[in-house]
């Protein structure tokens, strides 16, 4: 039996949420995040702001001189779970096959509820009635047979709109094929040059290619994963957590395949910096430290250790993701690495040790990280830096590549 | 190999040794029992490779022998059938059947060959210890061992045989609970070992509360022998961390309690916990405890109870599980917790030769 995914994904959300509570905001160009004075970035743009060519990561300097007139708002990361929390309860109500990707992003697996709601279009217009009745925001959906389908199919009619993936295996062919290959998952600015090498620009272009002369290009794994994608195959399944916000993590595509072992642990560090302020900010601590690698050939790797306590502290976070590292072998040009963290506790209830680390150190690392969390937001991300980020960031100059971190955006 | 048994000995034979068989064992034959059948009776024997335990049941052996038979399978057999005697034989290709009353079974097993050698008690030197004392010295510590498989030398308990005193500590890095026992110590016999977790719950499940304990350590090993009952495990290999150094020399305060109404004022506040790390509020004041627990979303609960307690008013957070722990294992009418402040480790004390330090929760 075909299987039926929603891809459900708020519209601006963290900006739709700021219009909402501030009426004064609506139908005009909002950017959440950073100052138009500050050295931050744009966490979220409304539609109005997209207008101008602004769009998240984007520097907010950047964002000030497309559009002055723009309201520039702070992130106010709990008012945004507040709301999520409300649209993933709504989620659970049609069917508990859940998987969130981000906070206003989610799949849903609705095959075994469609005998109680009605087909996918109908439970994707229940679903985005439900959330707007219960917050006045609004989401668009993708209905597709599987999951790579449907994220591409709420990308299609945004914002505030449906868009439905027909079932027959021709359709979904005919329907993939003008689409450019940067539209598909895993398909970055990389080897999207390398497929243009070749000719091929749509997924059309890929799906009519040869499997032999794509894998002389991208390699025969990739090749055959792309191939699969483009036919519109993806087998994936829709993993539910039973608690969405189960885990926190960053990952970051190297520009070019990276061999070099300092620039992996400085990326690294700065992937760890990430996660560790936003596990802070959240007011939350966590028990286990996960590190995954990809390599060119797109093998990926996860290792993941328990840590003696919860924490939420930069260095002891650091220390264990390069433990992690150190027993890894780089044996391939490394593409992706990601850090993340999961098994929260509340912060109020940290159990202190008698042996070793004790609580007075603990609480230096702590305040140390909160310390640099405090200058970063007042004076922007890139204020104050570990010595060896620096120079692998001069370093990265020289070589020409720049590896801004990918931050995500709403 | 033949004999006549009675049923509710063999069983009780069983049950003693079929704890040690793990339920998924990679070696098919590490699932089963080694029966030996001899002029003394018939021998039980189980293994994993690491813990064995053998035990003798009365038998009237008509033709010795031996063989093994799938313990588990064995034993619920035996347990099902009507309380008399049974007859066992089993042929030269290891097939068991066994006879009672109107009763019939046969049961496949495998060769003793293939079971691995049981380790003897041939170590220089024994110490001896009464069995019940033993008992109670582990179930009094052995909840406060660690079960996080990184910290491999604490997921065990120490046994440390120094200066005429069995000295038996575990810990897992937030609590730790000691125990001390005067023994006969020959002067080679001083030594530390650190015992497995799954041999002390053996112990645990297989020790009586009278007769000679009979301990042999040797190299690696350690054989425990109890009347008929032997067990033998290998030792964790190991430096166990110096416990002396977190044992507060000196506590501010001092604060006497009925155990039984802490244990209970904490069991019924630690029915409010979300999760493992929630903290229970125990707040000492002039002759009075307030325990306290505040989950949010769950809710809240407060208990109240009357002490012995003069000192400042001090208020200290606790994992409410690691309090319980040793309340529940202890017999004792009155304890004492000792206290400085909400930072500082809390020492439960009674009137044995017994201490647990446990570390606060930091809470905001």
């Amino acid at each position: 039996m075909n299987r039926t995914i929603l891809h459900v994904d708020m519209d601006a959300f963290f900006a739709s949420v700021e219009q909402r509570d501030r009426p004064e905001l609506r139908g005009k160009p909002v950017v959440v995040g950073s100052g138009p004075n500050e050295r931050g970035v744009v966490s979220a743009a409304s539609y109005e702001a997209r207008e101008y060519g602004i769009h998240s990561a984007m520097p907010s300097r950047e964002a000030y001189k497309r559009c002055p007139q723009a309201a520039f708002v702070p992130v106010d990361g709990q008012k945004y779970r507040l709301a999520s929390k409300i649209v993933f309860e709504i989620f659970e109500r049609f069917t508990p096959l859940v998987e969130g990707i981000s906070i206003d992003e989610a799949f849903l697996d609705v095959s075994g509820s469609r005998h109680l709601f009605g087909d996918g279009p109908a439970i994707a217009e229940q679903i985005r009635a439900a959330i707007f009745a219960e917050t006045q925001l609004t989401a668009s959906v993708g209905v597709a047979p599987n999951k790579f389908l449907a994220k591409l199919a709420s990308d299609m009619d945004k914002p505030n709109g449906v868009t439905i993936v027909p079932d027959a295996p021709s359709d979904i062919i005919a329907f993939l094929a003008p689409l450019p290959v940067g539209r598909m998952w895993g398909v970055g600015a990389v080897t999207q040059e390398k497929l243009a090498t070749v000719g091929i620009h749509t997924i059309g272009d890929l799906q009519s290619c040869s499997r032999a002369e794509l894998a002389r290009r991208i390699g025969a794994h990739a090749a055959e994963h792309l191939q699969l994608l483009a036919r519109g195959q993806d087998t994936r399944d829709v993993e539910e957590e039973r608690d969405r916000e189960k885990s926190m993590s960053r990952e970051h595509t190297f520009a070019k395949d990276c061999t070099s072992p300092e620039r992996i642990q400085a990326v690294l560090g700065n992937l760890v910096e990430d996660v560790g302020r936003r596990l802070r900010a959240d007011e939350r601590t966590a028990k286990v430290v996960h590190l995954k690698l990809r390599w060119r050939s797109f093998k990926t790797l996860t290792r993941q250790q328990a840590l003696q306590a919860a924490c939420c502290d930069d260095q002891t976070l650091r220390e264990t993701a390069e433990q992690l590292l150190a027993l890894i072998p780089l044996t391939e040009p490394v593409r992706l690495i990601g850090f993340g963290v999961s098994q929260f506790e509340e912060p109020g209830g940290e159990q202190l040790l008698l042996f070793g680390d004790d609580s007075r150190n603990v609480e230096k690392r702590e305040s140390l990280s909160r310390s640099l969390d405090k200058i970063r937001d007042t004076f922007g991300d890139t204020s104050i830096q570990r010595a060896s980020a620096v120079r692998i960031d001069r370093n990265a100059d020289e070589d020409g590549q720049t590896d801004a971190l990918p931050r995500k955006g709403t | 190999m033949k004999f006549e048994i009675a049923k509710a000995p063999l069983l009780e034979g069983l049950q003693k040794v079929q704890n040690v068989v793990s339920l998924r064992s990679t070696l098919p034959i590490l699932s089963n029992v080694l029966l030996n059948a001899d002029k003394e009776g018939l021998w039980l024997t189980t293994t994993d490779l690491d813990v064995t335990v053998r035990c003798r049941v009365d038998a009237n052996v008509t033709k010795p022998g031996a063989t093994t038979l799938p313990v588990r399978r064995m034993a619920s057999i035996i347990r099902e059938l009507p309380d008399s005697m049974i007859e066992v034989e089993i042929d030269d290709k290891n097939q068991a059947t066994f006879n009672c009353a109107s009763s019939f079974f046969k049961l496949i097993g495998l060769s003793e060959d293939e079971f691995p050698p049981i380790p003897k008690a041939d170590g220089n030197h024994t110490i001896t210890i009464n069995s019940g004392i033993f008992r109670e010295m582990l179930r009094k510590t052995s909840y406060a061992a660690s079960t996080d498989e990184t910290r491999y030398v604490l997921n065990g308990v120490l046994l440390s045989f120094k200066s005429d005193k069995l000295t038996i500590v575990a810990t897992d890095g937030r609590r730790l609970a000691l125990i001390e026992q005067e023994v006969e110590l020959p002067a080679e016999a001083q030594t530390d070992i650190i015992l497995p977790t799954k041999a002390v719950n053996e112990l645990l499940h297989i020790l009586g509360d009278d007769g000679e304990l009979k301990i042999t350590p040797k190299e690696n090993q350690i054989v425990f022998e109890s009347g008929e009952t032997l067990l033998s495990t290998k030792l964790i290999d190991g430096t166990y961390p110096n416990y002396r150094q977190v044992i507060p020399a000196q506590c501010e305060e001092r604060v006497t309690v009925e155990r039984e109404s802490l244990l209970t004022a904490m069991r019924r506040v630690s029915l409010v916990t979300a999760d493992r790390s929630s903290a229970t509020k125990l707040t000492f004041s002039k002759n009075k405890l307030n325990v306290t627990m505040n989950t949010p979303d769950v809710g809240e609960a407060r208990e109240t109870i009357p002490i012995k307690y003069s000192g400042k008013e001090i208020t200290v957070a606790f994992n409410p599980e690691y309090m319980i722990d040793p309340l529940k294992n202890l017999s004792n009418d009155e304890i004492y917790v000792e206290l400085s402040d909400d930072l500082s480790p809390g020492v439960v004390k009674c009137d044995i030769p017994f201490l647990y330090v446990l570390m606060p929760m930091r809470v905001s």
